[in-house]
């Protein structure tokens, strides 16, 4: 199977038109020839594992609309070391087991140079061990705290985007401060709510803060309000990570439940991502605070890198698309597939990346970063790399819903997402 | 701080396990049917199921009181200009066997992308979607469209003749297997959107009957190939048909009233057609999910489920078949008639195909209108209008899942397909009854218990709708 991609994310179809019209030779169109550019150096093929389908597909379809943005960008400017960059895209279907072939095809197949783009977690480690094994760069947007935790490997790396962990940590300062130290947590029953409960509490403790009821919905709920009796009289903040299908009619029943007289409320934009919060039923959540990996919409004080990033991937002041005003894009997270791919470019340059025979180099280049400021390249904001942990740092936005818009109240400094390393992945050997 | 615990891998997790595209998930999977997601919790549905169950039922009352001729009304086509006889279809069929052939050729070496691949969203999107509905609602397209009749038909011209004879024992027994084939691999297969897999499937799917109907001859097609019997099943459901050389008016489901009655493996075919249909929704909710013990937040991926899926088609089948055939011998017992089960089964089979297509219509509505974005922009690119934005992505939209109003509309247009399907089910069952047993009340009678079915079979679709789900 040999592999037919086209140098910049956009003309992915026109290279399977190309080779539709290859195919069908007796109907071959000569519309179809102007594709059949000739290419004066062979590009830089970076392997985007797209969760195209599956349940991840509408994180995935806003992820490549920002690797698209960012690969023509990197491409207009010139490229890569003077080549330019082509997205190889492959589906993983949001699947563990078929995202480790995937990753196998990007080192065996397509010839890429790194794989790249990995959003849900335990895709990411159904992946990242064959990534390791075949010796390939393996670069992943997904939040999660197994890169950092030491889980991995050498060869991949989460330079885009910051982990749960640190989110969590970073939040409880504010939450303590200024909503309450006597917390309520409400959260899905298995590991990822699970995550939160031991990561929060633990932050809010050290704050001087306590966790007064840890309550735990079984997954496939569909109707909460039995739980909400449970949440103690003395709680001062609700903190709520719910997820899935069921979580719309979770805020709403907690809203019919408190009416006007309610504790402070703090959640993660992860349950409301891609959702139009003007929504029917989420009048509830005016008032309520938000962590936001960037904000959704541009506030008044907007960098002009927020602008330009804003600009070049099609979205609006509301974090919806340019075509469609309700189609709102995953906004909190895709910016890191946009960092992600300038660090890959910044890593190749710095070490003069010329095929997989320098692979090391680039990851030895990329653990050797570490600040990254705040420009275009990394609109969500500076960030501090550790190269030990192969895990990147930065701001966190904690925005309350007023006027039915996200307004940012607090950024976190870069510093309060720190925590003591707990993997020196540079002793590890390629 | 110290970490308070270690969250490798997996369990660092699904932070992102997210909202999850779950809610909104339509968002283009060629086969993962969109979720209506979190809105659609937040719609009345109980309320809408009561209403959409309470129209079926009242069609069937209406039947034992409507008097004898108007359903013979309802039903009657109108005849409509003469249609010329044509070669045309062996000509497009060639023309679509060879573009088939591109497509599975760009299925192997074009975009990985599956809403890019012209393969992808040309079977799963244009066959699967479009052509389908098309045929069961309007008229016999796959005439024109089927990749096998032009070339065997050609191939035959050129003097191949069958060498074997397809036994007359073995019925539509061939084209249940090849259509449970081509099932199992849209609900099981890990990836049957990714261009590659979708290409060797397709491919080996095509020729190996091809060669089939070169052996066989062209009865391959007619008994052996499952999805031309698929084809042929909703051919007579459609509005308009060719009669005695004229085109032909009717409402849906005309024509099953004056048709032959299908041989016996016809029968247990269309049963299997609904069957698989409703298994393709059911592999998706958070009730079967957890009969599999998965955690829908969680989902593991359709490579961790192969197994429970086929089991699941096969159990659905078998259930399916042993409920129908439960429900007419009832009837026949209610009714004391001497018609042999099986006979009674080949009677009323048919008119269940009206539920199975309301029901197709229905679950891929909202992946239609997402996925049907991607075949129009591949269609405009073919054209030369390709949109010059930043990119092919920002013409795409998903916005219709992000609002109640258009979810509300969206979920009353597939719940308005089961319950449509359904009434015009009632009403071909009642009549096939009053043809077959004569006098309303002995037709009533019999009917009963497949009215209670069909009834309980739309409380199932719209639940089925309405259900949240986790794929």
């Amino acid at each position: 199977m040999t592999t037919r991609t086209t140098k910049q994310t956009g003309t992915t179809r026109r290279g399977a038109l190309k080779t539709l019209a290859a195919g069908a030779a007796a109907t071959s169109l000569p519309l179809w020839a102007r594709y059949a550019e000739a290419q004066t150096s062979e590009p830089i093929r970076v392997g985007f594992q797209m969760h195209r389908t599956g349940i991840g597909a509408a994180y995935g379809r806003w992820y490549g609309r920002t690797t698209e943005a960012a690969a023509r960008l990197i491409n207009e400017a010139g490229g890569i070391n003077g080549r330019p960059l082509e997205i190889v895209v492959e589906d993983d279907g949001t699947d563990p087991k078929r995202g480790a072939e995937v990753v196998e095809k990007f080192a065996t197949q397509h010839n890429c140079d790194v794989g790249y783009g990995t959003l849900f977690s335990h895709v990411v480690a159904g992946s990242a061990p064959r990534a390791g094994e075949l010796k390939l760069p393996y670069f992943v947007v997904s939040e999660g705290h197994h890169v950092a935790s030491g889980a991995l490997n050498r060869y991949t790396v989460q330079p885009g985007i910051t982990d749960v962990k640190s989110q969590v940590q970073a939040m409880a300062p504010f939450v303590a401060a200024n909503l309450g130290k006597k917390v309520t947590m409400i959260f899905p029953d298995y590991a990822f709510g699970h995550d939160h409960r031991d990561f929060f509490s633990a932050a809010i403790e050290a704050q001087g803060g306590e966790v007064v009821a840890k309550l735990a919905i079984p997954p496939t709920e569909t109707s909460f309000t039995k739980y909400f009796p449970k949440i103690p009289r003395e709680t001062e903040v609700i903190y709520h990570v719910m997820v899935g299908p069921a979580v719309l009619t979770f805020v709403k029943e907690m809203g019919e439940f408190f009416g006007p007289s309610r504790p402070e409320i703090f959640g993660f934009i992860d349950s409301l991502e891609a959702v139009d919060i003007s929504s029917p039923g989420l009048e509830f959540l005016e008032g309520t605070y938000f962590w936001e990996g960037m904000p959704r919409y541009a506030q008044a004080d907007q960098s002009p890198y927020d602008k330009f990033y804003r600009e070049q991937v099609g979205v609006d002041d509301k974090g919806a698309s340019l075509s469609d005003a309700k189609d709102v894009s995953t906004f909190a997270h895709m910016f890191g597939c946009w960092e992600t791919l300038y660090v890959i470019k910044a890593g190749m340059e710095a070490a003069g990346y010329k095929g997989p025979q320098d692979r090391q180099a680039l990851i030895e280049a990329v653990e050797a970063m570490t600040e990254m400021p705040h420009s275009n390249e990394h609109p969500q904001g500076a960030k501090v790399f550790n190269g030990k942990t192969h895990q990147v740092f930065g701001p966190q936005y904690i925005s309350k819903l007023e006027g039915g818009m996200l307004k940012v109240q607090h950024t976190t400094s870069i510093e309060e997402g720190f925590y003591p390393d707990e993997v020196d992945y540079t002793k590890m050997s390629f | 701080m110290k970490a308070p615990l270690d969250t490798g891998g997996i369990r660092a997790a699904a932070r992102l396990a997210l909202a999850a595209g779950l809610v909104v998930a339509g968002a283009g999977a060629a086969l993962a049917h969109a979720t209506e997601g979190g809105l659609v919790l937040l719609l009345p549905t109980d309320f809408y199921t009561a209403a959409g169950a309470s129209a079926v039922a009242l069609t069937v009352v209406l039947m034992a009181v409507l008097p004898e001729p108007v359903l013979a009304r309802i039903f009657a086509p109108l005849l409509l200009l003469r249609l010329p006889r044509t070669r045309a279809p062996e000509i497009t069929s060639m023309l679509v066997a060879l573009v088939f052939l591109s497509l599975v050729w760009t299925g192997l070496s074009g975009s990985r992308d599956p809403m890019e691949n012209p393969l992808s969203l040309g079977i799963w999107t244009g066959f699967w979607i479009i052509i389908v509905t098309v045929q069961g609602v309007a008229f016999d397209i796959w005439r024109w469209v089927n990749p096998w009749a032009g070339p065997v038909s050609m191939l035959r011209g050129l003097g191949l003749r069958p060498v074997l004879h397809l036994p007359v024992r073995l019925g539509y027994g061939p084209a249940i297997v090849t259509f449970l084939a081509f099932a199992a691999f849209l609900m099981a297969d890990p990836a049957p959107a990714d261009p590659g897999r979708l290409a060797v499937f397709g491919g080996v799917y095509w020729l190996v009957n091809l060669l089939a109907a070169l052996i066989f001859g062209p009865r391959w097609l007619r008994r052996g190939e499952g999805i031309t019997l698929l084809m042929r099943s909703y051919a007579r459901m459609s509005l308009v048909a060719r009669r005695g050389g004229r085109l032909t008016l009717g409402l849906n489901g005309w024509q099953l009233l004056r048709g032959r009655v299908p041989r016996g493996g016809w029968a247990v075919f269309v049963l299997v057609i609904l069957a698989c249909g409703s298994f393709d929704g059911v592999n998706e909710t958070f009730w079967w999910l957890g009969v599999l013990g998965v955690n829908p937040l969680e989902f593991p991926g359709r490579s961790a489920v192969v197994w429970q899926n086929l089991a699941g088609l096969a159990a659905a089948n078998a259930l399916l078949l042993g409920i129908f055939a439960g429900t007419v011998k009832a009837g026949l017992m209610l009714n004391r008639s001497a018609l042999p089960l099986a006979e009674a089964v080949r009677l009323f089979a048919p008119t269940i195909l009206p539920i199975a297509l309301g029901y197709h219509i229905a679950h891929y509505y909202t992946a239609f209108l997402v996925e049907g974005q991607y075949l129009w922009a591949m269609l405009e690119e073919v054209a030369g209008n390709s949109h010059q934005g930043h990119g092919h992505g920002d013409h795409i939209t998903t916005g219709f899942f992000n609002t109640t109003e258009t979810m509300r509309r969206i979920w009353l247009t597939q719940a308005a397909a089961v319950v449509v399907g359904h009434v015009i089910a009632v009403m071909l069952a009642h009549a096939v009854a009053l043809k077959v047993f004569g006098g309303a009340r002995r037709a009533l009678l019999s009917q009963a218990p497949l009215a209670l079915f069909m009834i309980g079979y739309t409380f199932f679709g719209l639940w089925l709708l309405a259900s949240p789900r986790g794929v």
